[in-house]
């Protein structure tokens, strides 16, 4: 965070900042191509090269052909248009789908709709570290199943997924499988070219892009029915006049985490190290998700007998998450950490560390203090329980 | 509107819970409550009629650890008999409590009136010596 701030910001898997050179991209295309994409004047054209451009430096980040690529507002957009879209254009075929317990509210919730529509939905149970065992998947696959989603990197504990195998799976029964990617790409290297992903969504937000700009990638002839309809821009699939200077932010960004994702890991790698040394000797602290081989930007700790809110405000100026970061104002303990086996104490105690480019050392250091401080004071204010 | 779920006073009884810890002793008279997912412990130690020493531990929300230590600033140093005034609702006024937290704060007055009945208890039987 840049100096002189009031707080320590190690939210990043909720949002990141802009970067720099992002927004002085997205400046210029406001005041030189904020035009209409779509209208077949010189102006118009301008802002369709910007839109080209982005596509390009996107699809670079993925290494996808660019005119794969379909452009929302973000992996909740996204991740609704591939699951309802390929749901509802192949149910004559099924009505089975299949995704996870521990999946974003921004799945979830898709699903459930889903289910209330008549679909028939899996949820699978994650192995103790979070992951999907490929035996499990191919378990729940039926000849009715048409659509898997499972997220990428897990927002709450950064288990990855080895959404290859999962994929060939997939592949195997002729099922389409769906990746909510919004906290992989622009932060591991993520090869759609090689990868079995029929679909994959994403957000600009969280690789120091804009907010309020996503993509979905779609495989060559996976088609879906739209959500929306009227004026027929991309393909038809995705309506609306495009946000040609949010779209040139993301494709800046995407381009800048092509170029720094691999010093971002070694970076991410050590700093949570430091942190996980830090914590670790606290007495009851347990790690939700694996130890080894997470996404390193993300560390979620918890303990059996300190209250999650209580713990979150005493804490401050630390910036952190309890649960889902995205549903942070919830009291409900976070269903990722239910299926993992915590109990709802556990759960509503955890707190997830999510860091990023900016964090330094020192911030971790003074997060292990504060974190320990934390700690001892609602310890120390707890009385026994009732014999 | 801030977004900030937690008032100044809330603020101000978390970071400084000056009454946070236990009244010791044989004389000591303890109330603890545990429901709604949380858990207090108040114990005071009164003389002649007046609460010299107040104090709390809490396991709960932060709405609930400033409820507790507003409590004992309220009442230590008054006479016990004025513990029939506490006022759960305007507690919550005060803090700003959340509706849908009202239920650990009725926690908080069932522990008060538990306190109240243990001090008339020891008044009883000091009486009785």
């Amino acid at each position: 965070m840049p100096a002189g701030e009031d707080f320590i910001y190690l939210d990043y898997a909720a949002t990141t900042p802009l970067h720099p050179v992002v927004a002085e991209r997205m400046q210029a295309v406001q005041s030189t191509a904020g035009f209409n994409p779509a209208s077949n004047h010189v102006a118009g054209r301008r802002s369709a090269a910007v839109v080209e451009q982005a596509a390009a430096q996107l699809a670079a980040l993925l290494n996808v052909a660019p005119d794969s690529l379909v452009w929302t507002s973000g992996a909740t957009e996204s991740n609704n248009l591939a699951i309802q879209g390929a749901a509802r254009l192949r149910a004559h075929r099924g009505k089975h789908l299949v995704t996870m317990q521990t999946e974003h509210k921004a799945v979830v919730d898709v699903f459930k709709a889903l289910e209330k529509q008549g679909f028939e939905v899996s949820w699978l149970a994650p192995n103790p570290d979070g992951s999907l065992a490929v035996t499990t998947l191919t378990a729940a696959l039926r000849d009715d199943t048409q659509l898997v989603s499972i997220m990428q990197v897990n927002n709450e504990t950064g288990v990855i997924q080895d959404i290859a195998a999962l994929g060939a799976a997939c592949r195997e029964r002729n099922v389409l499988l769906h990746v909510d990617g919004a906290q992989a790409a622009g932060k591991i290297p993520v090869d759609l070219g090689s990868l079995p992903v029929d679909l994959y969504s994403l957000t600009a937000h969280k690789f120091y892009g804009p907010k309020g700009v996503g993509a979905l990638f779609l495989s060559k002839g996976t088609a879906l029915e739209p959500l929306m309809y009227g004026g027929g821009q991309q393909q038809r699939l995705r309506p609306g006049t495009l946000a040609v200077d949010l779209i040139a932010g993301m494709g800046e960004a995407a381009a800048i985490a092509g170029r720094s994702i691999d010093a971002d890991l070694i970076h991410l790698g050590a700093l949570r190290n430091q942190l996980l040394q830090g914590l670790r000797n606290i007495e009851g602290l347990h790690i939700n998700g694996p130890v080894d081989g997470a996404y390193p930007g993300i560390l979620n700790v918890g303990l059996p007998d300190v209250e999650g809110e209580s713990l979150l405000l005493a804490l401050e100026p630390l910036c952190v998450a309890t649960g889902s970061a995205c549903n942070s104002r919830s009291q409900e303990p976070s269903a990722v950490l239910r299926a993992l086996g915590r109990t709802d104490i556990e759960a509503q105690s955890a707190i997830r560390f999510s860091l990023g480019r900016a964090t330094t050392s020192m911030e971790i250091e003074r997060a292990i203090s504060l974190y320990q401080d934390a700690v001892l004071k609602l310890r120390e204010l707890a009385p026994e329980r009732a014999a | 509107m801030n977004g900030d779920p937690y008032n100044p006073v809330v603020r101000d009884y978390f970071a400084r819970p000056e009454h946070a810890g236990e009244v010791m002793g044989e004389d000591a008279a303890v109330a603890f409550f545990e429901d709604q997912g949380m858990r207090i412990r108040l114990s005071a130690k009164v003389a002649r009629e007046d609460i010299k020493t107040l104090r709390f531990l809490a396991w709960g929300c932060p709405h609930v650890i400033a409820a507790a230590e507003a409590f004992c600033r309220r009442f230590e140093g008054r006479p016990a008999a004025e513990l029939a005034n506490f006022d759960a609702s305007q507690l919550m006024r005060d803090l700003a409590v959340p509706v849908e937290k009202t239920g650990r704060i009725l926690v908080l007055e069932d522990t008060v009136r538990s306190l109240r009945a243990a001090i008339q208890d020891r008044n009883t039987s000091q009486a009785q010596d």
